[in-house]
């Protein structure tokens, strides 16, 4: 998992900001490498410790790193991977919501040794949502917050995603409009390279 | 299999069986479409099927020798394959069943494996399968795994890579960029396995001493870095030119075993490294002294003696005075 999220979080800031400032920030964080393996394993709290990293050179809160990276790892257009892999959740954006909790298990089926973080979802009403993300890497519910915005975007959902401040592991969802806007189109098949 | 209590008299609309079995076909006694699920009908086309016959549609794969429904059935109890007519490459597999009354018979297809190349063929999407069909956790996992597949082979690759560079980092003289100790030894140990013939030049500078007395380790250096871009220059691809000492280098020429040759060879390098080397102002002079030596005169022997027979050749140059080449064989050693 750590191994995942600082490749993405290389790649977005690559993508996003230049490697120049990639390479800042390796520098700051003490890291002697530049490049990120994501089948590798990586130290425990060093996700973290590169976001904070990044947060600094770029002068922003390291949560908006973090849900900023989440929403590209959905939208980057060079790799569209994640987003079509979350899209097979479900037809709309609250059967995806309601799909979730299965994610891990998807996700284990193609890398057994994946320790994704454990996703509950309560419906409180018909649009209005709670998820529970429990993970060792403090970053990661707000990488969620940033993928569910992607998503419902995807989705032409408009919506409001809230996170609670205080236990940080919860994520509120609420659904507003879910035909705000078209959907972007997803082929069950995949596109040709 | 009949549950005991199940109702015998269920009556299910065209409605509730397409959306719990999109890809179901209701035939006739005699074979004939009576209705077909939406997404069925999707994959047949914009021809209507209702009133045709099932074999205009679809081939029988197996069970062997059948060709209509009623043959299926009387020969598999169980599955049965089948291909379609308009699109050779899908297929599909079904079970089907006489329905009690009329002789009606309900079959349910599936892509089974070819689910993969069904969604690209026509274009399917979640809607089109049964709510609790498996196809999107297929689908999600075939292309999770060609993900993770594609990541390990670009992380293979560039393991090889760094794996490729640290090993020319293990045989490289850094300051010369020519190979080094190791790399001699290896390239001998290799070139006497093959039985490969080869020519070796041991080349030793003269008056390196005095450029590194009178113009400091500065213009040593300098001096050693222009030997070796000189020796890169002069050896061929498949030449193997390295610094095995201060500033002694060994030049390996695989195939190369004509004496005239390999002491024009080494000629041209002792007439190039004799040209006034400028560095800060001053000009450095050196020479070189060139002991040859060739794997056919050393049948039987290994590296280390050969190695130690182009000593002696060097040591014989350095005698004749400074600037010239010598070759041995065996016989004066």
């Amino acid at each position: 998992m750590d191994a995942l999220l600082l490749r993405s979080l290389q790649g977005y800031v690559r993508d996003t900001f230049g490697p120049p400032v990639w390479q800042a920030v390796c520098r700051r964080s003490g890291l002697t490498i530049e490049t990120f393996e994501p089948m590798l394993r990586y130290a425990p709290g060093l996700a973290d410790r590169v976001a904070q990293g990044v947060a600094e050179v770029l002068g922003r809160p390291v949560e908006a790193v973090w849900e900023d990276m989440g929403t590209h790892l959905v939208t980057n257009p060079r790799h569209q991977g994640v987003r079509r892999l979350l899209r097979f959740g479900g037809i709309g954006f609250t059967d995806f919501l309601q799909s979730l909790e299965e994610l891990p298990g998807r996700t284990r089926l193609a890398l057994a040794d994946i320790d994704l973080p454990d996703l509950s979802l309560k419906e409180l009403a018909p649009d209005r949502f709670e998820i529970r993300c429990q993970s060792r890497v403090k970053g990661l519910v707000r990488v969620l917050v940033g993928i569910l915005t992607a998503m419902a975007d995807d989705y032409g959902t408009l919506s409001v995603i809230e996170t609670d401040d205080i236990c940080g592991d919860r994520i509120v969802v609420r659904v507003l409009d879910r035909f705000h806007n078209a959907a972007r189109r997803f082929d069950l098949a995949v596109p040709d390279a | 299999m009949t549950a005991k209590n199940a109702p015998t008299d269920l009556v299910v609309d065209a409605g509730t069986l397409a959306r719990f079995m999109p890809m179901h076909l209701l035939l006739d006694a005699e074979g004939r479409i009576l209705g077909l699920g939406p997404t069925l009908q999707r994959i047949l086309g914009d021809r209507n099927a209702i009133g045709t016959r099932f074999e205009d549609w679809f081939e029988v794969r197996s069970p062997g020798g059948g060709t209509t429904m009623t043959d299926v059935l009387d020969r598999s109890a169980h599955r049965f394959r089948l291909a379609l007519r308009n699109r050779g490459r899908v297929g599909l597999r079904g079970v089907g069943q006489r329905l009690p009354k009329g002789g009606q018979i309900l079959i349910n297809l599936s892509f089974g494996i070819d689910l993969i190349a069904a969604v690209g063929e026509f274009g399917l999407t979640d809607a089109d399968f049964a709510a609790t069909d498996l196809a999107m956790e297929l689908l999600f996992m075939a292309e999770a795994n060609a993900s993770v597949t594609r990541e390990l082979r670009g992380l293979n690759l560039r393991l090889e890579g760094a794996r490729v560079a640290a090993e020319e980092e293990a045989l490289t003289d850094p300051l010369t960029g020519l190979r080094n100790r190791r790399a001699v030894d290896l390239w001998l140990e290799r070139l006497l396995a093959t039985g490969t013939a080869f020519g070796l030049l041991n080349l030793d500078l003269d008056y390196f001493k005095q450029v590194n007395d009178s113009f400091g380790h500065p213009a040593g250096d300098h001096v050693l870095a222009t030997v070796g871009q000189l020796l890169r220059d002069q050896s061929r691809a498949e030449d193997c030119a390295a610094r095995i000492g201060g500033d002694e280098f060994v030049v390996i020429l695989p195939d190369r075993t004509d004496p005239e040759v390999l002491s024009n060879v080494a000629a041209r390098i002792i007439a190039r490294l004799s040209e006034p080397i400028p560095f800060e102002g001053q000009v450095c002079r050196i020479s070189a002294s060139v002991g040859i030596v060739r794997s056919v005169d050393f049948p039987n022997e290994g590296a280390a003696e050969m190695l130690a027979a182009a000593d002696r050749a060097l040591y014989a140059a350095k005698h004749a005075g400074r600037g010239q080449a010598r070759l041995i064989g065996s016989a004066v050693a």
